[in-house]
C-alpha cells in the first residue's frame, strides 16, 4: 500500500466519523437550543399574558371574558383548572393544522393560574414548523459539507499529492535503476519541500561516496596487479638464474620446479585477477566487426594438437556469425571456455563445440559437479584440487557476458557439462 | 662456464672477419672451443629500474657473449643513445622519471636503428600499439623467463643486423631462418612449425637449461596452461630429437633431469 493511500485512508475515516458523529450531535444540540429559546419565550408570552390579565381584575365578567377570550384565540387557551395552583408544564405535543391538513409539531406551556380566586389552565403554544426546517437544512449542508470534504480528500490526493511526491518517486526510481559499477550518478529533481531536499541531498551523498569507495578499489586492485608483475618478474628471474648452476641435485633441482610453478601460477593469477579488473574498468570498449566463427576456428586449430594428445575428440560445428564485439574479450571468452572443456576432460572423452546463429555451445564428456552448479561461475570456486588452475576462468567468463550483454547458462545432463552462450 | 664481461672470454681471430665496419668477428674460446658459430660483441642497452630484475637480465644474456650496459632512469639512457650505438635496447615504459616512449621518440628523431624491446609490467594494449607505432621492434610483458628474453633479442638482432637473412650453424645443423628450415649435414629435415619453434629457441639458450614451462609459454602463450596436463613438451622434444637423430645429428638436447632441457654439444 502506498504512503499517500494510507494517510489519505486515514484522513477520510477520521473526517467522516468526525462529521457522522457531528450530525446527531449537533442535531441535537440544536434542537436544545430551539427549545429552551421556544420555552423561554412561551414563558415570557405566559407571564406578560398574566400580567396582562391581572389588569383587568377590576372587570366584573371577566371569567365570562376569558371563556370568549379562549374560543377566539388560536395559540393561547384559558380554561377553568379544577387542579389548582400548581408546577408550570412544558410539553411536545403534535397539534393538527387545518390550513395546511396535517399534523404539526408544537410546544406548549400550561401554567396554572388564580384570577379573581379562581383557578385557571393558561396553555400557551407555539409551532416548531420553522426550527424542524432549520434543522434539516442544518443537516443537508453538513451532510453536503461530508461529501464535499470526502470528495475533496481524494482529488487532492490524485493530483496535488501526487505532484508533491514527484521528487520523491523520482529518486526512488533512480535508486532502484542505479547500479555503482555504472558510469552514472543519481541526478534528483529540484524541488522546494526541505524533506525531498534532504533526502536527495543524502541520496547522492551516499552514492557518490560509494562510488568514490568502489573506484578507489577498482583502481587499487588494478594497481596492485601492476606492481606484483615486477616482483614476480624479478622471481622468476631468479629462479632461470638459479637453474643455470651445474652442480644442482635433484631435490634442488625439483625444489626450483615446484618455486617455478608456484611463480607461475602467482603470475597467472595476477594475470587474471587484472583482466578482471580492466574489464571492471570497462578497458575494452572498442567494438568491430567479428566473425566469431573465424575466432572460434583459430583457436581451437592451435589447441588440436593438444587434444589429438590427450585423445579427446573434438566436435566442431561452426557456422559464421558476424557482429559487432570486442576482439580481445571475444578472444578471452572462448579461450577461457575451451580450456575449461579440455582441462576436465578425461582421456577419450568428447569436448564438441557448436556456433550456431546467436548461440555457442560448448560442452564436455565428465562426471558431475561435487560443488553446488550455482557456485561455478564464483571467483576461485574451483572443482577438485588442480593446482594449474586459478579458479578465475569462468568468472572471467561471467564477466565478460555481464559487461557485454550476453547471457550465459551452465547445465549439467547425459553425462555432459554444457555452457551455451547468447550473444 | 662463462663468467664475468664477455670481452674477457673471447679472443679475436681475424680470419673469420667478413661482416660490416661495426662487426668484428670473434673465434669463441671457451673451457674449450666448441663453437663453430660466428661470434660477435652485441652490445644491449637495459633500460630497467628495478635493479634486481637488471641483475638478473645482465647475467643471463652475457653468458652469450653480449655486452650489456645499463640504465637506471631516462635521462641516463638518453645520454647513452646519443652516445653509442646498440644492437638492442631493453626498454621498461615506467621508469622513475618518465615515459620510456620518450626514449623511443628520441630514437626516431635522432635516426637510430637500434633494435628495441619493450618491457612492461602494464600489459594493457594501448601501451603495445603505442610502443610499436613508435618503433619498437618487440614487446615483452612482466613477468617472463630470461630464455624468451634471450630468444627475443637474438631474434630482433638477427632481424637488425642480417636483415633476417641469417643462418645458424651449430656443427652439423644447419638453420635457415628466412625459410624457416632446419638440416643436417645439408639435408633438409622436416619438421613441424611446433618443432621448428621449440628447436630455434633452444639454440637461442644456447648452453642453458631452459624450463618446460618457459618452453610451454613460448610455444603456446595462452594455452600454455593446459600443456602440462597432456605432456606436450616432453612428446615435442622427444619427436624432434627423433628427427635430428635419423638425419644423423648428434644429439646436443641434453635432458636437465627435474628441470627441463638444454641445447649443447
Amino acid at each position: 500500500m502506498r504512503l499517500l493511500q494510507v494517510s489519505l485512508r486515514s484522513l477520510l475515516l477520521y473526517s467522516i466519523v468526525l462529521v457522522a458523529i457531528s450530525i446527531p450531535v449537533s442535531l441535537f444540540a440544536i434542537r436544545e437550543i430551539l427549545n429552551e429559546e421556544v420555552d423561554e419565550s412561551l414563558a415570557l408570552h405566559s407571564d406578560q399574558f398574566i400580567r396582562h390579565i391581572k389588569t383587568f381584575e377590576y372587570l366584573d365578567d371577566l371569567e365570562l371574558d376569558l371563556g370568549i377570550w379562549d374560543q377566539l384565540s388560536y395559540d393561547v387557551t384559558i380554561v377553568p383548572n379544577a387542579g389548582g395552583l400548581g408546577e408550570r408544564i412544558y410539553k411536545s405535543i403534535s397539534g393538527y393544522d387545518s390550513i395546511e391538513h396535517e399534523s404539526r409539531p408544537f410546544r406548549i406551556l400550561e401554567s396554572p393560574v388564580r384570577i379573581k380566586g379562581k383557578d385557571y389552565l393558561l396553555t400557551i403554544r407555539m409551532s416548531l414548523v420553522d426550527n424542524e426546517e432549520l434543522i434539516v437544512v442544518l443537516a443537508s449542508i453538513q451532510v453536503i459539507l461530508l461529501i464535499l470534504l470526502a470528495g475533496g480528500l481524494l482529488l487532492l490526493n490524485r493530483t496535488l499529492s501526487r505532484r508533491l511526491w514527484m521528487p520523491f518517486y523520482n529518486t526512488l526510481n533512480q535508486l532502484k535503476a542505479y547500479e555503482l559499477d555504472k558510469n552514472e550518478s543519481i541526478q534528483p529533481e529540484t524541488t522546494n519541500i526541505t524533506e525531498f531536499l534532504d533526502l536527495n541531498k543524502t541520496v547522492t551523498h551516499l552514492t557518490d561516496r560509494n562510488r568514490k569507495v568502489f573506484l578507489e578499489q577498482k583502481e587499487f586492485i588494478e594497481n596492485a596487479s601492476h606492481e606484483l608483475q615486477t616482483p614476480l618478474a624479478i622471481f622468476q628471474s631468479k629462479l632461470d638464474i638459479l637453474m643455470q648452476y651445474p652442480k644442482l641435485d635433484e631435490p634442488a633441482a625439483a625444489t626450483i620446479m615446484e618455486l617455478e610453478e608456484t611463480a607461475q601460477r602467482m603470475a597467472r593469477l595476477n594475470k587474471n585477477l587484472l583482466l578482471l579488473s580492466k574489464i571492471d574498468n570497462d578497458q575494452f570498449t572498442e567494438l568491430e566487426r567479428i566473425d566469431l566463427s573465424e575466432v572460434a576456428e583459430r583457436l581451437l586449430n592451435n589447441l588440436k594438437p593438444l587434444t589429438e594428445l590427450g585423445e579427446i575428440t573434438l566436435e566442431i560445428s561452426i557456422e559464421p556469425a558476424i557482429f559487432q564485439a570486442n576482439r580481445t574479450l571475444i578472444e578471452v571468452l572462448f579461450t577461457n571456455l575451451f580450456h575449461n572443456a579440455i582441462r576436465h576432460t578425461t582421456s577419450n572423452g568428447v569436448v564438441s563445440v557448436e556456433l550456431k546463429g546467436r548461440r555457442l555451445s560448448i560442452s564436455n564428456t565428465g562426471a558431475a559437479l561435487k560443488m553446488s552448479p550455482e557456485k561455478i561461475f564464483e571467483r576461485f570456486s574451483k572443482e577438485g584440487k588442480s593446482e594449474k588452475s586459478t579458479g578465475l576462468g569462468l568468472a572471467i567468463v561471467k564477466k565478460i557476458c555481464d559487461s557485454a550483454g550476453y547471457k550465459v547458462d551452465y547445465s549439467y545432463h547425459g553425462n555432459r557439462h554444457q555452457f551455451t552462450i547468447d550473444f | 662456464m662463462f663468467v664475468g664481461h664477455a670481452t674477457e672470454i673471447l679472443k679475436i681471430d681475424s680470419s673469420f672477419g667478413r661482416h660490416g665496419p661495426r662487426a668484428q668477428t670473434y673465434h669463441l674460446v671457451a673451457d674449450e672451443i666448441i663453437c663453430r658459430i660466428l661470434v660477435e660483441i652485441m652490445k644491449i642497452l637495459i633500460i630497467e629500474d628495478e635493479q634486481e630484475l637488471v641483475k638478473s637480465m645482465v647475467q643471463f644474456l652475457r653468458q652469450e657473449s653480449y655486452v650489456c650496459e645499463i640504465a637506471y632512469t631516462a635521462s641516463e639512457a638518453r645520454e647513452k643513445i646519443l652516445l653509442y650505438d646498440y644492437d638492442c635496447i631493453l626498454l621498461d615504459i615506467s621508469l622513475p622519471d618518465g615515459s620510456g616512449l620518450v626514449i623511443l621518440e628520441l630514437l626516431r628523431a635522432n635516426n637510430k636503428t637500434d633494435g628495441v624491446i619493450i618491457i612492461t609490467a602494464k600489459n594493457s594494449l594501448d601501451d603495445r600499439i603505442n610502443g610499436l607505432n613508435l618503433g619498437a621492434d618487440d614487446y615483452l610483458a612482466k613477468p617472463f623467463y630470461l630464455p624468451e628474453l634471450s630468444a627475443r633479442v637474438s631474434a630482433v638482432i638477427r632481424r637488425k643486423r642480417f636483415d633476417g637473412q641469417s643462418r645458424i650453424v651449430f656443427h652439423e645443423i644447419g638453420i635457415d631462418l628466412l625459410g624457416k628450415l632446419v638440416s643436417v649435414n645439408n639435408q633438409p629435415i622436416e619438421l613441424t612449425r611446433k618443432e621448428y619453434d621449440l628447436f630455434l629457441f633452444l639454440v637461442s639458450n644456447k648452453n642453458r637449461v631452459v624450463s618446460k614451462n618457459a618452453i610451454a609459454e613460448h610455444l603456446s602463450g595462452d594455452d600454455a596452461e593446459l600443456l602440462d596436463k597432456f605432456d606436450f613438451i616432453y612428446s615435442h622434444v622427444k619427436n624432434l630429437k627423433k628427427k635430428l637423430a635419423e638425419a644423423g645429428s648428434e644429439d646436443y638436447i641434453k635432458t636437465v633431469y627435474g628441470l627441463g632441457y638444454k641445447f649443447t654439444a
